[in-house]
C-alpha cells in the first residue's frame, strides 16, 4: 500500500438518495505527509472526516484508511488511526489520566499497561500536574491537548486533526503546531482539518480544497498560490500627480500592464525581492516620490477566492 | 484556572510499550473495557453532589406513601398477605431498577449530543463491549439504591425474605435494571438526545406497573388483567413478590427469569442494531 | 398593571406550550397513575366505609387534576429559577414593569393552564366511562376551581423558585410532590387512609382542594365540599401569593 489514505468516488448523501454532502471525491495522501483539507463551514470538510474515520458508512465509492477498507475492515481502521474531533468530548466528571487510561484499555491495552502509558502521554502534552485534577476544571487549550494525547494513546500510524486550534489562544496554537509538526517528523501521516489559511500553510504539506461537497484543488501551499498568479509589488505614490509617468517606468521593469489607481501602483513580477531594486532604481531615477513600498504575495485566500468565489477568512469569522 | 502556555511538550516521544497489532479482530466483549466503562457509570452518582439521592429516596416515598394510602386493599380477599407493603414491596425495587436503568438511557442521550458516543465508536472495541459497559454499569449502580429501600421496608413491617429470596432479589433486580437501560439505550440511539428522557421513564415506569402491582391478577379490571398477562414484567414482579408473600416456587422463579431472559435477548438485540445504524 | 401582566402571561403560556418536554409530562404522568389505580384498585370499592360514588374511576379523577396541577406548580417553579439562573429575570426585572406584574402573569398563565388540564381530565374520564354526577354545570364548577387550583400551586412554585439558590433544588422538590399527595384524602377516602395519613390528611388543606375537585364528579353538588374547597384553594393562594410576593422582594434585595 503506497498510500496511506485512498478514496475513490467518495459519496455521502443525506438523507438516503438526498443531496450531496461529499460528492464524487478522488483522494491519495502518501504515508509521513501532512494533508490540510480546508473548506468553509457546511462545505463537507467534517463529513468527509466522518467518513474517513468509520463514523459515517460511504453512500457510493471506496476509501482505505492504513491499507483497512472503511467499510469492509471498519475494526482495522479504527486500531490504525488516532482521532481529534472537533468538538472534543471529553466527560467532566474523569480526570485527564483517567480518560487517558480508559482510552488505552478501549484500544486493547491491559489495564496494568494503561497507567504508565496514560502518564507518559500526560507528560508529552504538559499535563502532568493537571493529571489528577477533573477535566470539568481544564481550560480549553487543555482540553485539547488532552484530546490530542487521547488520540495518540496507541500511537497511531494515521492521525486525523479535526479542527484542532480552533477558539485556541495564539501561543496553545502554536504548541500545537508545534506538537504537529514533531508528529510529521517521526512518520505519522496527519490529516488535518482547518478554517485557518495560516494554518494550512505552517503545517500542510499538501492542502485540498473543498466546497459544496467537492474537492476543487490540490496540490501543495506553493503551487496552489503560483496558480493564482505571481507576486506583484504595491507601490503608495507621494504625488498623485506622478501616476503617469510611473506607469512608464514600471514597464521598464518588465509588467507590460502594471495597474494604477490615484496614489497607487500595482506592479507584476516573477518572483519579488528579486525586481524590487530595479524598480526603486528606476522609480528614483525618473524623481518620482515613493511613500510606502510592499511585495504581495498570493495567500491561499486568493486560491480560496479563485477556486470557491468565496473568502476563507471570513466563514471562518462567522 | 491553570494557563495554558506555560508548560511546553517534550521533544522525544516515548516509546510505545507493547501495543495489540492492530487488524486484530476485537473480542466480542472485552472485560477489561467494560470495567472501565462501568467504572466510568459509576461517576455520575458518586461525583455528583447529590445525585443518589432521587434514586434512593422516590422508591421509599412510593412504598410508604403507597402502603398508607392503599393499605386497606389486603382487607379484600385474594391478596394472600395483610401487609400491602409486602405485596407493593417488589414494585418499588422494580422501581429503583427502572429508575436506574432509565438514567443510564438519558446519560448516554446526553454523551451523544456531547459526542462522547462518537468517541467511544472510533475506538477498536466492539460494539457489544461498549453496550455491556452502559449495561452492567446501570446493573451494578442499582445495588446502591437497594439495601436502604429493603432495610426501611423491614424495619416498616415487610417480612424478612429467605436467604434464596435475598439471592432471587439481588438478580432479579440487577437484571431488570440491565434490561431497563438496554431498552433506555435503544430509545438515546434511536433520538440521539436527552429529549427522549420523558418517553424512556414514562414507558419504564408503565411496563411496571400496568401488571400485578397494586394488586393480584384476580382483583385487576378486566382491560387491565388483559394487558397484565400479556406483560412479561408480571412475571418479573411475581418471582420477586414470592419473596415477601407465601411460598418461592422454582414456577414462578424460573418464569421470572424466562421473560428477563426473553427481555434481554429483544433489547440487547435492538440495540446492537442502533449502535450499528448509528454510523449511517 | 394589568396591560404587562397580561403580556407575560402569555410568554409564560407561549413558552409552555412550545415546550412539549415540559408540557406532556403533565398529562401523561398522571394519566398513567389514573389508568393503574383505576385498573388496579377498582375493587377497593367494596371496602366497607368506602362511599358511595358513581365509580373508582370517577374517584380517581380528582387524584389526577391535583396531581397535574401540583406538577404543573412545580414546573413554574422551576422555569423561573432556570430564568434567574440565565439570566434573563434579571432583564425584566431592569425593564420598566411592575415587579407585581412578574408573579401575577405567571399566576395567570397557570389558570388558563389549570383550566385547561382539568378540562383534560374530564374528558379522558367520559371517554372511559365516568359517569358525571354533577352534570354540566358540575363540570364547570370543576373547571372553576382547577383553574383557581392551578394559581395556588403555581403560586407555591414561585415562592419557592425565588428563594431557591438553584433551579435544580426546585427539581429536587419533584418526589416532594408525592409525598404531599400520599398525606392528602387525594388518592383514597380519608377514612379508609393507614397511620399516620389518616391524621395528616385532615390538616392538608390538598384534601380539600381535591375534595372540591372531586364532589361534582363523583358524589353530586353537595355545597359543603365544593365550598370547603374553594375556600381552602383560595387561602392557599391568598398565602402562598404573600409569601412568592414576599420572595420575590428578598430576591431582588438580594441581587441589589
Amino acid at each position: 500500500m503506497s498510500h496511506a489514505i485512498v478514496t475513490r468516488g467518495l459519496e455521502k448523501r443525506y438523507p438516503k438518495g438526498g443531496t450531496y454532502a461529499v460528492q464524487g471525491v478522488d483522494l491519495a495522501v502518501d504515508h509521513g505527509e501532512v494533508y490540510g483539507f480546508l473548506g468553509p463551514n457546511g462545505a463537507g470538510k467534517s463529513t468527509m472526516v466522518r467518513l474517513l474515520v468509520t463514523l459515517l458508512r460511504p453512500s457510493a465509492g471506496t476509501a482505505h484508511v492504513a491499507g483497512h477498507d472503511v467499510v469492509k475492515d471498519p475494526a482495522g481502521v479504527r486500531a490504525s488511526i488516532g482521532v481529534a474531533l472537533q468538538d472534543a468530548a471529553i466527560d467532566p466528571l474523569m480526570t485527564g489520566r483517567e480518560l487517558l487510561e480508559l482510552q488505552a484499555v478501549l484500544h486493547g491495552l491491559s489495564r496494568r499497561a494503561s497507567a504508565p502509558r496514560g502518564a507518559l502521554l500526560l507528560e508529552r502534552v504538559g499535563l502532568s500536574d493537571a493529571g489528577d485534577k477533573r477535566v470539568g476544571e481544564y481550560s480549553g487549550g487543555m482540553r485539547r491537548r488532552l484530546d490530542l494525547a487521547m488520540a495518540l494513546i496507541h500511537e497511531p500510524r494515521v492521525l486525523f486533526l479535526d479542527e484542532p486550534t480552533t477558539g485556541l489562544d495564539p501561543s496553545s496554537r502554536l504548541l500545537l503546531w508545534d506538537e504537529v509538526r514533531r508528529l510529521r517528523d517521526q512518520g505519522t501521516t496527519v490529516f488535518l482539518t482547518t478554517q485557518y489559511l495560516e494554518e494550512a500553510d505552517q503545517l500542510a504539506d499538501r492542502v485540498g480544497i473543498i466546497a459544496g461537497g467537492q474537492l476543487v484543488a490540490e496540490d501543495t501551499p506553493e503551487a496552489l498560490k503560483a496558480q493564482v498568479g505571481h507576486p506583484h509589488v504595491h507601490v503608495v505614490l507621494t504625488n498623485a500627480a506622478d501616476r503617469e509617468r510611473s506607469l512608464q517606468v514600471a514597464s521598464a521593469v518588465g509588467d507590460p500592464r502594471p495597474g494604477v489607481t490615484d496614489h497607487c501602483l500595482d506592479v507584476s513580477v516573477q518572483d519579488g525581492s528579486l525586481e524590487l531594486p530595479a524598480l526603486v532604481r528606476a522609480l528614483d531615477d525618473a524623481g518620482i516620490a515613493v511613500a510606502s513600498l510592499d511585495v504581495v504575495r498570493p495567500t491561499l485566500d486568493d486560491v480560496f477566492l479563485q477556486k470557491t468565489g468565496a473568502h476563507l477568512a471570513e466563514e471562518a469569522v462567522a | 484556572m491553570p494557563p495554558d502556555t506555560q508548560s511546553s511538550m517534550p521533544v522525544s516521544a516515548p516509546p510505545a510499550p507493547a501495543l495489540p497489532k492492530s487488524g486484530r479482530r476485537p473480542r466480542f466483549v472485552d472485560p477489561a473495557a467494560v470495567l472501565v466503562l462501568v467504572r466510568r457509570g459509576f461517576n455520575e452518582i458518586l461525583r455528583v453532589p447529590g445525585a443518589s439521592i432521587p434514586g434512593a429516596i422516590a422508591p421509599i416515598i412510593f412504598l410508604v406513601g403507597l402502603t398508607m394510602v392503599f393499605g386497606q386493599a389486603t382487607d379484600i380477599p385474594g391478596y394472600g398477605t395483610d401487609s400491602f407493603l409486602a405485596f407493593v414491596l417488589p414494585v418499588a425495587l422494580l422501581q429503583s431498577a427502572g429508575f436506574t436503568g432509565g438514567a443510564t438511557g438519558v446519560n448516554l442521550g446526553r454523551d451523544i449530543e456531547q459526542g462522547w458516543l462518537d468517541r467511544l465508536l472510533l475506538s477498536p472495541t466492539s460494539r457489544s463491549t461498549i453496550l455491556a459497559g452502559l449495561v452492567l454499569s446501570a446493573a451494578a449502580r442499582v445495588l446502591i439504591p437497594v439495601p436502604p429501600l429493603l432495610v426501611m421496608a423491614i424495619v416498616l413491617g415487610a417480612p424478612m425474605p429467605s436467604l434464596v429470596g435475598v439471592l432471587i432479589i439481588l438478580a432479579v433486580v440487577p437484571i431488570f435494571s440491565a434490561i431497563a437501560a438496554t431498552w433506555a439505550s435503544v430509545l438515546a440511539l434511536k433520538f440521539r438526545s436527552q429529549q427522549a428522557s420523558p418517553l424512556i421513564q414514562a414507558s419504564i415506569l408503565s411496563s411496571i406497573l400496568f401488571s400485578t402491582s397494586y394488586a393480584p391478577l384476580e382483583l385487576l379490571e378486566p382491560w387491565m388483567r388483559t394487558i397484565a398477562e400479556l406483560n412479561p414484567v408480571t412475571y418479573v414482579i411475581e418471582g420477586l413478590r414470592q419473596c415477601f408473600v407465601g411460598e418461592i416456587s422454582w414456577t414462578v422463579t424460573w418464569q421470572a427469569f424466562a421473560a428477563l431472559g426473553g427481555l434481554g435477548a429483544v433489547f440487547v438485540t435492538l440495540a446492537l442494531l442502533g449502535l450499528r445504524r448509528f454510523e449511517r | 398593571m394589568i396591560t404587562p401582566s397580561v403580556a407575560l402571561a402569555l410568554r409564560a403560556l407561549r413558552l409552555t406550550l412550545r415546550r412539549p418536554q415540559f408540557l406532556i409530562p403533565l398529562f401523561l404522568m398522571p394519566s398513567i397513575f389514573l389508568a393503574v389505580n383505576t385498573g388496579g384498585l377498582s375493587a377497593t370499592t367494596r371496602l366497607p366505609g368506602f362511599p358511595e360514588t358513581t365509580g373508582f374511576l370517577a374517584f380517581q379523577l380528582a387524584a389526577a387534576m391535583v396531581q397535574s396541577l401540583m406538577l404543573s406548580g412545580l414546573q413554574a417553579g422551576i422555569a423561573v429559577s432556570l430564568e434567574i439562573e440565565s439570566g434573563f429575570f434579571d432583564r425584566i426585572v431592569t425593564a420598566p414593569v411592575p415587579r407585581l406584574a412578574i408573579v401575577a402573569g405567571r399566576l395567570m398563565a397557570a389558570a388558563v393552564l389549570g383550566a385547561g388540564q382539568v378540562l383534560f381530565f374530564l374528558i379522558v374520564g367520559v371517554i372511559f366511562g365516568a359517569d358525571l354526577a354533577g352534570g354540566v354545570v358540575g363540570a364547570l364548577v370543576v373547571v372553576v376551581l382547577g383553574a383557581l387550583a392551578g394559581v395556588a400551586f403555581a403560586a407555591i412554585g414561585l415562592a419557592i423558585a425565588f428563594r431557591a439558590r438553584q433551579a435544580s433544588i426546585v427539581q429536587g422538590l419533584f418526589p416532594f410532590v408525592f409525598a404531599v399527595l400520599y398525606l392528602s384524602s387525594a388518592f383514597f377516602p380519608q377514612e379508609l387512609l393507614g397511620p399516620p395519613a389518616d391524621t395528616i390528611s385532615a390538616f392538608n388543606p390538598l384534601s380539600y382542594i381535591a375534595e372540591g375537585l372531586r364532589a361534582p364528579i363523583a358524589y353530586g353538588m353537595d355545597a359543603l365540599p365544593i365550598l370547603e374547597g374553594l375556600a381552602m384553594t383560595v387561602a392557599v393562594i391568598v398565602v402562598a401569593s404573600l409569601l412568592a410576593v414576599a420572595g420575590l422582594r428578598w430576591r431582588l434585595a438580594d441581587a441589589a
